[in-house]
């Protein structure tokens, strides 16, 4: 199409140069463009969560974004989370807590906590509930979720503030 | 054992091994580190994509489809529509017919007449989804509308409109009675008899990845490949045999990560015939991944239905009868495995009563299909049932949790067959019952004062008991159901040259975990380390042919194929590992990774070594052939009947009618836990699944318009996590005789209470107001209506 617009987006630390149609939306243009499956579409309106990713730093829901929207962009995926086969912490939280079933939300919730993780907070269950409202689970039950992440929250706090001892 | 799951993550005694143990599971690093494989996440290089035109309208003729210039736009590659269907294909099959109701002719396009809103009606072959789409726009499809009926009560009215005229009379499809005794003798002479209406919501399972295929044939080869979001590959496969005509040896069937299924996912939907057929048309890839928009019309809906429940007693509150006649809205189709059938099996729930009768009237109206959802009828009867026997409670004055235990099955009295036949195994009912009292703090509440609490809000406490049927009763139970697929599992294991083994299972992954169960079952058996287990689900090619997972039947079944074949496995591994360490059979033993002499630990032999002889045939005894694999079938012999009681604590704003769930509690026995961990992640998950058909989630339809209002995640109130109140879960371990190690089934159980205990919690809380809540879901516009006799 002749209309198609040209992106530049850094993905996960690499440089990704693409030519798209401008209705592509995001989540589409980082599954089936970009390769990187692990983020999911579970609604296409916004209120699913499962293709949060981070832009720029900030949790956003790919599937309302335009890839074009992307250009000049910084983009964190889920695939950007593990070391080699080491599981991140927070990754491993959720291995501990049983905090996933069919895993097809998980990627959501990981990279939203991921955003929130980045803010250095220790957050109560509740504000931990509304923090993660925007992204749904229908295997869990929540709980485990909220486990997970009140206990990986803690220790990325705990981890802070030792260093800053040091 | 009783108490919490943590509390008995320590193997049990005797044992040393996997078996009751929260092993990690095997499913979770690649869901964790996005390199799952899903159906989406298939892409077969010069795939195409599928888009589907549907019915606007929930009953209309069609008298014309002009494909305008659909076919001549850019991408577009091939078109269907309703003939071309009906030339190339059968009607669609289904797995779980209605018993003794006539088959309905369900095409993947609807021919002449659509018969609900989101029916197929067209579909489109393109370069992507995009141009599919814009060609869909292109059509024009004349329709005329025609009266509709979208209220199962009001399609059973004469003078409703006919949804299948000159197939079903009056849109009764059938009445299926069941019953033992005289229960309407014993209601004549009773003391007194609570009846009632209730009104259970329609809603939907919601599992969070959409349904999807991706279609490839090869005609030379003459093999059609799909890759299906699907609970059963094999039965896939039948069905689509069926429908297209081909010989089951053509058909690979493949799920390999499910993301979610609910019972959503069990057989196949129009739009899978829809797929190969374009794909054989055109020997390209066909992928179709159904939108959100899409699966609130075209998945199958769950559990709608009305219950005229009743029960008769004596003044003592002895039970004396049940009767329940209730109607299930089964929409405009039979689905797969059609409208739920586990009302009548557990209608009388952990009650003795020798008198009772159970009917189920299937009606269409003019929805989309209902389908098979966690609990299958189970949570709609237990509403009906828990909610009067508090009214029986009331109106005999009567504490409801006294008259509950009076009239509950006890230990001794199983095995037990209720009035419609099943036969409850084991269990301690009353047990589950007094510890959620006592967890719920029940006889404080009793012996309080009945006043608001300082806050102004009124408290109450609700009690609901079941029992629940999990996995079937063997194939010739099922036979008598004319369903059409057995009560076993299956599975092979195959010994590599790594030491490991390989478990091939045709049960998809959904999140159920049957990988790390599976895998827990063969290092107990063998006593082989459950890292050298690997589990390969969900191939048609690559599995024995098996059932699949629902009915909370996958371990009940498995484990006895498991057992059988790691028995058969182990067996011979000794023998080989015998021969190499020059002693006999019965001297030597699987240690992990090796196998060791039992007087002699320090003298071993890897089982990769062992494994590798066999392969090869060379270092193995003349008389043994060579090899290692071994495949088993294991059917039940009896259904397993898990149980327990829920009790939910409410408060109530009296002006408003707004109330919190402030705690809820269950009290379940699953039997033997083979995973602690993930027994409560299925109970809890279930759980908050009941809560949300319970407190907020229905699909309604616009009675004037037969149109979906809420069809969109937006406006469909599934729970996020701030809406869960808080949870406690406390389980009995009552082994259940009739099945491998003393499994009973747990994936379904957490919907199956929530609705009763919070509504009794309510009508408890209330009960100065008079107020009886009958229909779900219980919002707090409903309660504030009941305050005031609406």
């Amino acid at each position: 199409m002749t209309d198609d617009v040209d992106v530049t987006v850094t993905v996960n630390g690499e440089t990704v140069t693409a030519r798209v149609p401008p209705r592509l939306h995001a989540a589409d243009f980082l599954r089936h463009r970009v390769g990187l499956t692990g983020t999911h579409v579970g609604c296409e309106q916004g209120v699913c969560g499962m293709c949060t990713v981070l832009v720029d730093g900030d949790a956003v829901k790919s599937c309302l974004l335009f890839a074009a929207q992307l250009d000049g962009c910084t983009v964190r995926t889920v695939e950007s989370l593990a070391t080699g086969d080491r599981l991140h912490p927070l990754q491993q939280a959720f291995k501990d807590a049983h905090a996933l079933q069919c895993g097809f939300c998980t990627p959501g919730f990981l990279m939203t906590v991921t955003a929130l993780t980045d803010r250095g907070e220790r957050l109560s269950e509740p504000e931990i509930r509304e923090e993660i409202a925007g992204v749904l689970c229908r295997c869990t039950g929540y709980d485990p979720i909220v486990k997970a992440i009140a206990r990986h929250l803690d220790a990325t706090a705990a981890d802070d503030a030792a260093r800053a001892a040091r | 054992m009783t108490g919490t799951l943590e509390q008995r993550s320590a193997p049990a005694e005797g044992r040393t091994s996997l078996l009751g143990t929260s092993a990690a599971r095997k499913e979770d690093d690649r869901l964790l580190r996005g390199d799952g494989r899903f159906t989406d996440d298939i892409e077969p290089a010069h795939a195409l994509e599928m888009a589907v035109g549907r019915s606007p309208y929930p009953h209309a003729r069609i008298l014309g489809i002009d494909l305008g210039l659909a076919a001549e736009l850019e991408g577009v590659r091939h078109i269907l529509v309703g003939a071309d269907v009906r030339s190339a294909t059968r009607p669609l099959t289904v797995l779980r017919p209605v018993p003794g109701a006539p088959a309905l002719p369900y095409y993947a396009l609807a021919g002449d007449v659509v018969r609900y809103e989101g029916e197929p009606v067209v579909s489109v072959v393109a370069t992507s989804r995009a141009v599919a789409e814009d060609a869909l726009e292109l059509i024009e499809i004349d329709y005329e509308p025609i009266p509709h009926v979208s209220d199962a009560m009001a399609a059973l009215e004469p003078g409703a409109p006919q949804v299948h005229p000159g197939l079903v009379e009056r849109n009764l499809m059938v009445s299926n009675p069941e019953g033992t005794g005289d229960p309407e003798a014993r209601v004549a002479a009773a003391d007194v008899v609570v009846e009632g209406r209730f009104r259970i919501n329609r809603v939907t399972g919601l599992p969070m990845e959409t349904r999807g295929i991706v279609a490839e044939w090869r005609p030379g080869a003459r093999e059609l490949t799909v890759h299906s979001s699907t609970q059963v590959p094999h039965l896939v496969r039948k069905q689509l045999a069926e429908v297209l005509s081909l010989p089951e040896s053509d058909i690979r069937a493949v799920a390999s990560d499910v993301g979610g299924g609910f019972g959503l996912k069990l057989g196949i939907y129009p739009e899978d015939v829809l797929a190969c057929l374009h794909a054989m048309a055109l020997r390209r890839p066909v992928k179709w991944v159904e939108d959100r928009m899409e699966h609130f019309r075209a998945t199958t809906h769950a559990r709608e239905a009305t219950h005229d429940y009743r029960i008769a007693a004596r003044s003592d509150g002895q039970i004396v009868a049940i009767t329940d006649t209730y109607a299930t809205d089964l929409g405009g189709w039979n689905s797969s495995f059609g409208s739920a059938q586990l009302s009548s099996v557990v209608f009388t729930g952990p009650y003795k009563v020798d008198d009772g009768y159970v009917e189920r009237r299937v009606v269409l109206t003019n929805k989309t299909p209902i389908g098979a959802y966690r609990g299958y009828g189970q949570p709609e009867v237990n509403f009906a049932c828990e909610r009067l026997i508090d009214r029986l409670a009331r109106r005999l004055g009567i504490d409801p949790l006294e008259l509950r235990a009076k009239n509950m099955l006890r230990p001794e009295d199983l095995p037990w067959r209720n009035p419609a036949g099943a036969v409850y195994d084991s269990g301690d009912y009353e047990l589950c019952l007094r510890m959620a009292a006592e967890a719920i703090d029940y006889d404080a509440h009793r012996a309080a004062p009945r006043v608001p609490r300082a806050d102004g809000r009124l408290v109450g406490i609700g009690l609901s008991s079941f029992v629940e049927r999990t996995g079937y009763a063997s194939s010739r139970f099922l036979a008598r159901r004319g369903s059409q697929f057995g009560a076993h599992e299956s599975v092979t294991l195959r010994a590599n040259r790594s030491g490991g083994i390989d478990v091939y299972t045709g049960v998809s992954t959904m999140g159920q975990s049957s990988e790390t169960a599976f895998a827990q079952v063969v290092g107990e058996v063998f006593g082989i380390a459950y890292d050298a287990v690997k589990v390969h689900a969900g191939d048609t090619g690559a599995s024995p042919l098996n059932t699949g997972a629902f009915a909370s039947r996958t371990m009940i079944a498995a484990a006895g194929a498991l057992t059988a074949a790691s028995e058969a496995l182990q067996a011979k591994t000794l023998r080989l590992a015998a021969w190499i360490l020059e002693c006999g059979a019965e001297d030597v033993e699987v240690a992990g990774t090796v196998v060791r002499r039992r007087d002699d630990p320090a003298v071993s032999v890897p089982l990769a070594d062992v494994f590798t002889a066999a392969i090869l045939g060379q270092g193995i005894p003349p008389e043994e052939e060579p090899g290692l694999e071994a495949t088993a079938h294991f059917e039940p012999t009896d259904a397993a009947y898990s149980f327990g009681t829920a009790a939910a604590l409410v408060s109530v704003d009296p002006d408003t009618g707004e109330f919190d769930v402030e705690r809820f509690v269950l009290v379940h026995d699953c039997g033997t836990a083979v995973n602690p961990m993930v027994v409560e992640g299925q109970v809890r998950g279930a759980l908050v699944q009941g809560l949300g058909a319970a407190l907020g989630e229905e699909l309604r339809y616009d009675a004037d318009t037969g149109q979906l209002v809420n069809g969109t995640m937006m406006d469909y109130f599934a729970p996020a996590a701030p809406d869960v109140p808080p949870i406690e879960l406390l389980h009995t371990e009552v082994p259940s005789p009739v099945t491998p190690f003393g499994i009973r089934g747990v994936g379904e159980v957490g919907t199956i209470p929530p609705a009763a205990a919070i509504a009794n919690a309510l009508c408890d809380a209330l009960v100065d107001f008079g107020v009886e809540l009958d229909t779900l879901p219980l919002t707090p516009e409903v309660v504030w209506q009941a305050m005031r006799g609406r």
